[in-house]
């Protein structure tokens, strides 16, 4: 193999001339490139970095709600009658839930739901986010967290506990699952109750914790407790003791409302039937109405001591003047006005204990349409109470321009126009506060005293409170009122149920209305009983009673001194009552 | 000339490295009030929850309830008063009455 030897530094390849340009252009579009990537990493960082900025923001820089507290409502005592606590809601993301059987049908039961029911729940493979169950046991969330399941979550939620119950529901009301007030001063309240949530932004690291704040923190503000006037252990006294009169009566349903005249403060508001608020399936509108806000009613002859006081005042009658009443029939245009049994003479004291319609009667139809309505007006009937109450009605009295002879006459015992129980309460405290119509408060005031507007003379409102008195001894409508070491006094009344366009002839409403004690007033407690069909419908069998021991209770309870000595329980014969 | 840009630079590391250290205390630091205010804001719901709680144990209902059931006490009645009268400057029961209804 002959061997030639190359000169590689001849070699023909490299004898082409290169032009120098060729690498300077070369080494010109390398340094272009980097140009263009300084120029364009200035523009990103310097001229345009909002974009980038956002986007580094995005993945480490968090808003947190901070959620505010709803505030409590709370007795007059202190004691808690609504407050909120976290508890676990179960939500689901249906995209990658793990769909084991199994675990779904342990899953439901824990849940309380079918098989079937959770299926629907998680059938739309689109959502992200279902609600299993909201506000369910800490135990069940717990239960729940140790089956494992991917996908399925717990967050938590306040909800609202009652600790209370069914005595005190229609005052307090209650929340929806979104922690609004839906019913009584839960509603009323809602805006001062909710407080505002507050929020901050900060910087979270890659384990999920708060590393740094960026800007102003907005702090959250806690919603105000709320402190009614309402004293839980009077509230709950009240409830039985309607509870069990509507049962024994059996009655449709029953309210008791007592007012403290000194303050003007509502102890107790009460209606039965009441619900659970934790616990409202299947609620029941009976059960949800506050009856003694809510419904109206002809007081009957609760409305005579009303009559009978504008007649002193405006000088008419005087306590002892004698009225002819027999022979307990009234005979006006083509209506006759009777009296359960005749009574012959009595004296004005008389015609109210013994609930005479002829005597009321007689006493009204010597006064003017304009001075009742007035008295009427001015004692707060067919005026809606101002207390902060959703739904709380105004009743009605008609313009006094409109009443016919007869209509003056039936309303005078209390037929023709219609109240609220807690209107006629509130009424019975201008008998009970010297002639002052005391205005009401829901929320606890820490006044003293309060004074109103003049509506009779003190006289004249002491008058009065003696025949009131006089109607619950020997002689009177309502002896079953009287209760032990307290004197009391107060008006029955008995109205037959408006059904349709006329009276129902077998449906009754009993109340009373009292004040005691009767001499140094310290509470009006007006109690009513509806359609009670045990036998006994009337207001001084039905509803006295009831008030004897609520009043005994919150006296006691109150700290006021006996006013009587204690003896036995005196029954004595009862007075049929006219209605 | 170059020994003192070298000690600037010497100074400029150092305090970068202390930035960082500084950084790094704060945002622990940090996280460390966040986990206190949390702590507290659960041992306040808590207060709230236990308070509701106790509250619930303690309601009419049920302290009447047991009242009469476990310790078989009854309401109160002033049909069953005892009187007093002070005498002497000591209150010695003179008369006491025992009515019931």
């Amino acid at each position: 193999m002959s061997s030639r030897s190359v000169q590689y530094t001849s070699s023909p390849l490299l004898a082409s001339k290169t032009p120098i340009w060729r690498s300077q252009f070369i080494v010109a579009v390398i340094a272009a490139g980097f140009l263009g990537l300084v120029a364009r990493a200035a523009y990103v960082q310097v001229i345009d970095n909002a974009f980038f900025k956002r986007q580094g923001t995005v993945r480490f820089v968090r808003t947190l709600d901070l959620p505010a507290n709803r505030g409590r409502i709370l007795d007059r005592n202190g004691n808690i009658l609504a407050s909120s606590v976290p508890v676990p809601s179960i939500w689901a993301n249906p995209e990658d839930i793990e769909r084991d059987p199994v675990k779904l049908k342990a899953l439901a039961k824990l849940l309380g739901m079918t098989g079937a029911e959770l299926d629907k729940k998680l059938q739309d493979e689109d959502k992200i986010f279902v609600w299993l169950k909201r506000q369910v046991d800490e135990s069940v969330a717990k239960d729940i967290a140790a089956l494992k399941i991917k996908g399925v979550y717990d967050r938590k939620e306040y909800k609202r506990i009652y600790p209370e119950g069914e005595s005190v529901a229609h005052v307090v009301g209650f929340t929806n699952v979104e922690n609004l007030g839906q019913e009584g001063v839960e509603l009323t309240f809602n805006k001062d109750l909710g407080g505002r949530a507050g929020s901050r932004r900060v910087i979270k690291d890659r384990l999920g914790r708060v590393v740094e704040d960026i800007g102003e923190m907005v702090p959250p503000v806690d919603g105000q407790d709320l402190q009614l006037s309402i004293d839980s252990k009077v509230q709950y006294f009240a409830y039985e003791k309607i509870k069990e009169s509507v049962v024994t009566n059996k009655a449709v349903a029953g309210s008791v409302v007592v007012l403290d005249i000194k303050t003007g403060e509502v102890l107790a508001l009460v209606n039965y039937p009441s619900y659970s608020p934790g616990k409202r399936g299947s609620l029941s509108g009976a059960q949800l109405r506050n009856r003694a806000l809510t419904d109206t009613f002809e007081p009957g002859s609760t409305m005579k001591p009303l009559v009978v006081g504008l007649a002193l005042e405006k000088g008419i009658v005087k306590p002892e003047t004698l009225i002819q009443t027999a022979p307990g029939k009234l005979q006006m245009g083509t209506a006759t006005i009777t009296d359960a049994h005749p009574h012959g003479v009595l004296s004005v004291n008389e015609v109210i204990q013994k609930s005479s319609n002829v005597g009321t009667v007689k006493i009204a139809m010597q006064m003017q349409p304009h001075d009742m309505w007035e008295v009427f007006t001015q004692m707060g009937l067919g005026q809606k109470p101002q207390v902060p109450f959703p739904g709380a009605v105004a009743g009605k009295v008609r313009a006094y321009k409109t009443w016919r002879p007869i209509e003056q006459a039936t309303m005078s015992y209390g037929y023709g126009l219609s109240t609220s129980l807690f209107q006629l309460a509130q009424a019975y405290t201008v008998f009970a506060h010297d002639g002052e119509m005391v205005p009401m408060s829901l929320v606890k005031t820490n006044q003293a005293q309060v004074s109103g507007a003049r509506v009779f003379s003190s006289q004249n409102a002491a008058a009065i409170r003696n025949m009131l008195h006089m109607v619950t001894i020997q002689g009177g409508t309502a002896p079953k009122a009287q209760t032990m070491g307290y004197s009391v006094g107060g008006k029955t009344g008995t109205a037959h149920k408006v059904e349709g366009k006329g009276y129902a002839s077998k449906k009754y409403r009993g109340f009373f209305v009292g004040i005691a004690p009767i001499d140094n007033p310290r509470i009006v407690v007006a109690v009513m009983v509806d359609e009670p069909t045990n036998g006994a419908y009337f207001g001084g069998d039905v509803a006295a009673p009831v008030f004897s021991q609520t009043v005994q209770q919150t006296l006691r309870m109150m700290g006021v001194q006996p006013d009587m000595a204690v003896k036995p329980q005196v029954v004595t014969k009862v007075e049929k009552e006219s209605f | 000339m170059s020994r003192v840009s070298f000690l600037l630079m010497i100074a400029v590391m150092v305090s970068a490295l202390y930035l960082v250290r500084t950084q790094y205390e704060s945002r622990s630091l940090t996280t460390e009030i966040d986990r206190a205010t949390n702590e507290a804001r659960r041992l306040e719901t808590e207060n709230d929850r236990l308070d509701v709680e106790r509250r619930a144990q303690a309601t009419p209902l049920r302290v009447e309830k047991l009242a009469r059931e476990q310790l078989h006490m009854r309401t109160i009645t002033p049909a069953i008063t005892q009187y007093a009268t002070v005498s002497g400057g000591a209150a010695v029961p003179a008369a006491s009455a025992e009515v019931h209804p």
